[in-house]
C-alpha cells in the first residue's frame, strides 16, 4: 500500500515531526507499505534541511504560505484526489489533527488521531490507540480511503534517524491564489520551554505528594541540578504550585525519556500516559501501594523531596568528577 | 454575538475499579454504574463563555448564551444548572445509540443544531473528550459549517465588529490571533477550569425555563445511517499492561537509599545522557 | 513564666533535637489552622496566631518532656497527627504555641490475630494499618472518609466514626487499651482487657479529649475478620426523608446490623446519585457484611422491611457497590477541591448532629428551612443520615455557598458560623446533640454549655484536674 507522510515545515516542530514519523515508519507500521514524504515549506531557506529530515527516501516539496492550514488542506485534498493515495500520515499535535480531520472530510476518507500502530492487511487496515483516558487500548478499523492518521506524538526512542539518500521527486509552488485568511494579527510566542519536556531524555515529575509549592520548587531545583527536565502532575498544576505548561499526562505533554523519576505522585493512568514510554522509571513515594510503585522499574519508599535532593547531590558530585 | 457551548457528560473513568476495565468487548466498557461528570475541557468552555458574556455586558452588549449536549437525560441536571447561571438556551439531542466512538455523528448533530435551530455564530467546546479522545469533533463541525476553527484555546477576549482575540497552545508555542466570527473554538488547558455555581435563588428563579430535547431527525441527521457510514469503527479493546519490575530500594537513611538507587541503577544511564 | 519564641524553640530543640523542630514560616502558617479555615487557607490567608514551632516527637518520652516543658512555662500545646480535623481543633488559638506532631511515631507495634488486637503508635495512618491487616484477613472495621490520610492518635482523640459503624461501632467501641501523656508529664498506660468493672471506664477521659486533656501516644484496637466476599449492597429511591428515617429505625429496632445504613435527601443525592435517582428523590442504601449467613440474612431482613413501604423502588446493587468504591478522600481529590474553591469562591461545609428517632426529621426540616431562608448565597443545602443506633441516628448536613463580597477572613463570620448556629439551635431545641463525630473543636464550643447542661460540671472539672495550667489545646472543647 502507498502512503504519504506529511512533514509540516511551516511550523517550528519539523525535527520532532520527522523523528516521530521516522520511528513510527520503522516500528509502528505493520504490513506491506511503501511511501514518500510530502514536505510542506514556506521559506526557501528551509528546503535543504527539511529534505534531510525526511523519514522516507522519496520526497516531494510543496511550497505554501506560512500558517495557512486552510490552504494546506486544499493542496492535500487535490493530491489525495489526483493520485488516489490511500494513507496519509501526520505527526500528532494540533496541526496534524486539523489537517487529518479536514482532509478526511473533504475526501470522504477516514480519520484517526494518536495512533500507536497501523496494521495493513489484505482486507483491512487496523489502528491501535489509547482510549478511556489511557485505561485501555482500542483497535479501530478504518474502512474509507484515504485514511488520514495522526500518530501518537510520542514516537521517539532517541535513536537518530537513519540517514537516507533522499530523492526529491518534485517541487511545486502553491503560494498563488490563496484567497483571504480568517486569521489576523498573528503573534507567536515561544512556549516558556515546554519543548524541553517533550524532547527530554531525563525527566523528573513532581506529584501532589510534594506537599506544597515549596516542596515542588525543591524538587524542581533538584531536577535542575541533576540536569533533568521538570514536569508535574495535574493536581500540582491545578493548585498553581507550578505553571500549567509543566503538566505531564493525558491533558498535558507526553514524554519518552530514557530516565524518568516520579516524585510523590501515585501514578494514575492520566499521568502515566505522559511517562509510560520512558525506558526506565523510578518511583519515589511514601505509599507502597501506589500504582506508580508497581509500574516502575525501581522504587524508593520515602519522602520524595528528601530523596530527590540527596540524589541531586550524588549526581552533581559524579558529574563534576 | 450568539454563543453556543457544547458539552459532554461522561462517566467518571477514574472512579472505576481496575477490575472494571474488561478487555475484549467491542462495544466498549461497562460504565453504567459509575457517576457522571462534566468533561473538564467543556467545563472550561462553559465558564469562559460566561466570562465573555460578563465582559461584553460590561460594555453594554448583550450576548445570548446557549448550551447543547448530545446524549440522554444525564445532561439535564447540567442544563438546569446552566439555565440558573444565565444560559438562555439549554438543549440536548437525544440519542438511543451509543455515540461514544462516533465523532462524525456528534459533529453532524452539533452542526445541524447550529444551522437549523440555534443560528449561533460562535461555537465553543472542549478540544476533546473521553472515551475516544479523538479531538476531531471541533474540526468536523467547522468543516460542516464552513467555518474556521482553532483548537487548544486557552483565552478568548471579545473585540469590536464581531471579532475575538484568541490565545491557543499550538505545537510550537502560544499563538495569539484575531478571528472574525463565525468560528469554532475548541478549548484546551485553560487556566479557567471550573464552572461557577448558581445559588438556590438563581435556580428557583429559572426553574421553569424549558430544556429543549431534539431528535436527530429534527436536525436533519439520520443517526443509524450515519453509523452505518462510519469509517472508523471500534473493533475491540485491549488492556494496558503497565507493570514493571518494581524493585524496592533498601536503605536505612534517605542518603543511603539515594546512593543505592544511583549505584545500582542510574549511574551508567546518567553517564550516557 | 512567659518565654520568648526563641526560648521556646530552643527549649523544644533540646528535647527532640534541632532536626525535628520546624520553624519554616510557611510550615508554621499552615500549622496554625485546619480544614475549618479551608477558605482562608486556599487564599493564603492566615488569621490565627503563628505557632513558635512544630515539634516532631519520636517517642512517648519526648512527648512527656515537651509537655512538661510547656506546662512549666504556660505554653499552649496543640497535639496533632494526620491533620484532617475539620472543626478548628488544630488552630493555634494562642500566640507562640507549640504544635506537637506525632506523625513520626508511625510504628505498628503488634498485630495479634489470635487475640484480635492490633497495637500501634499514634502516627500510624489508618490506611497503612488497614492494608496490613487485610493482608492477614482482618480489618479494624473503621473507615472514615479521611482514612487515606488520618492517623490513629487523632482518630481516637476526636471520637471518630467510620462508614461501617452501624455494625462495628465508633472508635470508642474499637479501642481496647491506650497510652496517653498528661500535661505534667505523667505517662499513663491502660492495659488491654476485653471488659472490666474496676471503677469508671477511664478510657473515656482520653477518647474524644481532642487534645484538651492529654496526648495519645499509643492505641490498641480490636480486630474483626475481613470478609469482603460476602458484602451485599442494597439501594432504593424514595420520596421522603421522613420515610427514610422510618425505615432506618425499623431496620435497627428489628435487630439488624448492616454495616452501612444511609438515607440521602434529594439535594445531597443529586451530588452522588444523579445517574440513577431523579431530581426530587431521596436515596436509601445499605451494606451487609460479615459471615455469609449473617450478611445474607441481614440483607433479606432489610429488603423485607423496605418492601413494606410502597414508595421505595429498588435500584441495581452495582450502582451502590461502584459508588462505595470511590468514597474516600485522597490527595488528588483534596488538590482538586482547593483549585475549585479558588476559582469559583464556592465552598462545601458540613455539620453533623444526632438525636433520637422521634425528633430527627423535625430537626432536619427545621434546620434546613432556616438555613435556606436566613443565609445568603446558598448554592446547595441538604444532607444524609449515615450512622444509626437502636435509639436514634445522626444527620449530616451538607451545604455549599458562594463567598460573595467577603474577604477570606470574614467567610466564617458571614456564613459558616451562622449556619452552625442555626443547626445547633434547632438540634438543642429538640434535645439532640450538636456534634455527632467531628468533634467540638473550636467551632462549636460556643454551644458546649447548652450541649452539656448540668453535666458541664464533669467536663470542666476534668479540664481543671488534668490541665490546671490550661496548656492543652486552648479553646478546644472548653471555650477560651
Amino acid at each position: 500500500m502507498r502512503f504519504a507522510a506529511i512533514l509540516d515545515g511551516t511550523i517550528g516542530t519539523a525535527p520532532q515531526q520527522a523523528r516521530a514519523l521516522g520511528d513510527f515508519l520503522r516500528e509502528g507500521l505493520i504490513g506491506d507499505l511503501v511511501g514518500e514524504t510530502l514536505v510542506v515549506y514556506h521559506d526557501e531557506r528551509d528546503k535543504q534541511r527539511l529534505v534531510e529530515l525526511s523519514p522516507t527516501r522519496d520526497v516531494r516539496l510543496i511550497k505554501t504560505p506560512a500558517r495557512r492550514p486552510d490552504r494546506m488542506v486544499e493542496i492535500l485534498t487535490a493530491v489525495a484526489r489526483g493520485e488516489g493515495i490511500p494513507l496519509f500520515l501526520f505527526a500528532g499535535g494540533s496541526a496534524g489533527t486539523e489537517l487529518a480531520t479536514r482532509l478526511a472530510c473533504r475526501t470522504n476518507g477516514a480519520v484517526l488521531t494518536d495512533a500507536l500502530s497501523i496494521e495493513v492487511g489484505p482486507e483491512r487496515l487496523l489502528c491501535r490507540k489509547n482510549v478511556y483516558s489511557n485505561h485501555m487500548v482500542g483497535r479501530f478499523e478504518l474502512s474509507a480511503r484515504p485514511r488520514c492518521v495522526t500518530i501518537d506524538a510520542c514516537w521517539k526512542d532517541g535513536r537518530s534517524p537513519t540517514s537516507l539518500e533522499h530523492h526529491v521527486l518534485s517541487d511545486t509552488d502553491e503560494t498563488g491564489g490563496i484567497g483571504t485568511t480568517p486569521f489576523e494579527d498573528l503573534e507567536l510566542v515561544d512556549p516558556p520551554s515546554t519543548g524541553d519536556l517533550a524532547e527530554s531524555r531525563f525527566l523528573v515529575v513532581a506529584g501532589y505528594g510534594a506537599g506544597n509549592r515549596e516542596g515542588v520548587e525543591r524538587i524542581a531545583e533538584a531536577a535542575r541540578r541533576m540536569g533533568a527536565s521538570f514536569g508535574v502532575s495535574r493536581p500540582v498544576a491545578m493548585n498553581a504550585w507550578a505553571a500549567m505548561d509543566r503538566l505531564i499526562g493525558v491533558s498535558g505533554t507526553r514524554t519518552a525519556p530514557a530516565l524518568c523519576i516520579v516524585v510523590g505522585a501515585s501514578g494514575a493512568p492520566a499521568l502515566h500516559w505522559g511517562i509510560e514510554k520512558a525506558a526506565f522509571i523510578v518511583a519515589i513515594d511514601l505509599d507502597e501501594r501506589a500504582p506508580i510503585v508497581r509500574n516502575a522499574d525501581a522504587a524508593v519508599l520515602d519522602d520524595g523531596v528528601v530523596i530527590v535532593e540527596e540524589l541531586a547531590e550524588i549526581i552533581a558530585a559524579e558529574v563534576s568528577r | 454575538m450568539r454563543i453556543l457551548v457544547c458539552f459532554k457528560v461522561t462517566p467518571d473513568f477514574e472512579a472505576l475499579r481496575e477490575a472494571d476495565w474488561v478487555a475484549g468487548a467491542a462495544h466498549g466498557v461497562e460504565t453504567r454504574y459509575v457517576r457522571r461528570i462534566l468533561n473538564c475541557f467543556d467545563e472550561s468552555a462553559l465558564e469562559m463563555a460566561l466570562r465573555l458574556s460578563d465582559t461584553l455586558a460590561g460594555r453594554g452588549v448583550t450576548v445570548g448564551l446557549g448550551a447543547l449536549s448530545v446524549g440522554g437525560r444525564e445532561a439535564e441536571p447540567y442544563l438546569k444548572t446552566l439555565h440558573a447561571l444565565g444560559y438562555e438556551r439549554a438543549a440536548r439531542v437525544h440519542s438511543e445509540a451509543s455515540l461514544d466512538f462516533a465523532p462524525a455523528v456528534i459533529a453532524a448533530l452539533i452542526a445541524g443544531y447550529v444551522r437549523r435551530v440555534d443560528h449561533s455564530d460562535l461555537v465553543m467546546l472542549g478540544c476533546r473528550s473521553g472515551p475516544g479522545d479523538s479531538g476531531t469533533v471541533p474540526f468536523l463541525v467547522a468543516e460542516t459549517l464552513g467555518w474556521p476553527c482553532l483548537t487548544q484555546v486557552i483565552e478568548v477576549e471579545p473585540l469590536p465588529d464581531d471579532r475575538v482575540r484568541v490565545a491557543c497552545m499550538v505545537d510550537d508555542g502560544i499563538l495569539r490571533v484575531t478571528l472574525r466570527l463565525p468560528c469554532v473554538l475548541a478549548v484546551g488547558n485553560a487556566v479557567v477550569s471550573h464552572l461557577r455555581v448558581p445559588t438556590l435563588t438563581d435556580r428557583l428563579a429559572r426553574r421553569n425555563k424549558r430544556i429543549d430535547v431534539f431528535r436527530a431527525a429534527d436536525l436533519g441527521v439520520d443517526i443509524a445511517a450515519e453509523l452505518r457510514r462510519e469509517t472508523c469503527v471500534l473493533a475491540g479493546l485491549e488492556g494496558i499492561h503497565r507493570a514493571r519490575q518494581g524493585v524496592i530500594i533498601g536503605g536505612a537513611t534517605p542518603r543511603e537509599k539515594a546512593r543505592v538507587l544511583f549505584d545500582s541503577h542510574l549511574k551508567s544511564m546518567i553517564e550516557k545522557l | 513564666m512567659h518565654l520568648s519564641r526563641e526560648a521556646i524553640v530552643e527549649g523544644v530543640q533540646r528535647i527532640v533535637g534541632p532536626e525535628d523542630v520546624i520553624t519554616d514560616e510557611e510550615v508554621l502558617r499552615e500549622s496554625s489552622h485546619d480544614r475549618f479555615r479551608l477558605y482562608e487557607d486556599v487564599h493564603g490567608v492566615y488569621t490565627q496566631p503563628i505557632p513558635a514551632a512544630v515539634a516532631m516527637a519520636r517517642s512517648t518520652q519526648q512527648v512527656a518532656e515537651v509537655l512538661t516543658f510547656a506546662n512549666e512555662h504556660g505554653i499552649n500545646v496543640v497535639p496533632r497527627t494526620g491533620r484532617t480535623a475539620t472543626e478548628g481543633g488544630l488552630e493555634t488559638a494562642v500566640a507562640d504555641s507549640i504544635v506537637l506532631d506525632g506523625s513520626a511515631m508511625n510504628q505498628i507495634i503488634e498485630i495479634d490475630t489470635y487475640n484480635m488486637q492490633a497495637t500501634c503508635q499514634c502516627g500510624v495512618p489508618l490506611q497503612v494499618l488497614e492494608d496490613r491487616l487485610r493482608e492477614q484477613g482482618c480489618t479494624t472495621g473503621h473507615s472514615p472518609q479521611s482514612k487515606p490520610v488520618a492517623q490513629m492518635g487523632g482518630l481516637v482523640a476526636t471520637r471518630s466514626i467510620g462508614q461501617f459503624s452501624t455494625l462495628y461501632g465508633g472508635i470508642e467501641d474499637m479501642v481496647v487499651g491506650l497510652e496517653a501523656v498528661f500535661p505534667d508529664g505523667t505517662v499513663t498506660r491502660i492495659k488491654n482487657v476485653p471488659r472490666r468493672a474496676a471503677g469508671p471506664d477511664i478510657r473515656h477521659v482520653i477518647i474524644g479529649n481532642e487534645g484538651a486533656l492529654c496526648y495519645i501516644t499509643e492505641v490498641t484496637v480490636k480486630l474483626f475478620p475481613y470478609l469482603p466476599q460476602n458484602n451485599v449492597f442494597l439501594g432504593y429511591t424514595l420520596e421522603s426523608m421522613k420515610t427514610g428515617f422510618e425505615i432506618l429505625r425499623e431496620v435497627m429496632v428489628n435487630g439488624y446490623r448492616p454495616s452501612v445504613a444511609r438515607v440521602y435527601d434529594p439535594a445531597d443525592a443529586a451530588f452522588h446519585f444523579s445517574h440513577f435517582a431523579e431530581e426530587d428523590q431521596c436515596v436509601l442504601l445499605f451494606m451487609a457484611e460479615g459471615p455469609a449467613g449473617i450478611a445474607k440474612a441481614t440483607a433479606e431482613g432489610i429488603e423485607a422491611i423496605v418492601a413494606r413501604h410502597q414508595e421505595c423502588r429498588k435500584v441495581d446493587s452495582e450502582f451502590i457497590a461502584t459508588w462505595f468504591n470511590d468514597l474516600n478522600w485522597g490527595p488528588d481529590k483534596i488538590a482538586q477541591e482547593r483549585e475549585e474553591i479558588r476559582q469559583t469562591s464556592n465552598i462545601c461545609r458540613t455539620t453533623e448532629i444526632s438525636s433520637d428517632w422521634g425528633c430527627i426529621n423535625e430537626i432536619y426540616e427545621n434546620a434546613l428551612r432556616r438555613v435556606v431562608n436566613e443565609i445568603p448565597d446558598i448554592t446547595m443545602a441538604g444532607g444524609h443520615s449515615s450512622h444509626s443506633y437502636i435509639n436514634g441516628t445522626n444527620m449530616y448536613f451538607v451545604y455549599f455557598y458562594n463567598v460573595v463580597d467577603c474577604e477570606p477572613e470574614e467567610e466564617a463570620t458571614k456564613y459558616h458560623t451562622p449556619i452552625n448556629r442555626i443547626i445547633c439551635e434547632e438540634t438543642l431545641l429538640l434535645g439532640g446533640s450538636i456534634v455527632h463525630h467531628h468533634g467540638l473543636g473550636k467551632a462549636r464550643t460556643p454551644w458546649v454549655k447548652d450541649e452539656y447542661g448540668s453535666s458541664y460540671y464533669i467536663l470542666e472539672t476534668l479540664k481543671r484536674a488534668f490541665d490546671p495550667n490550661g496548656i492543652m489545646n486552648k479553646g478546644t472543647i472548653i471555650p477560651k
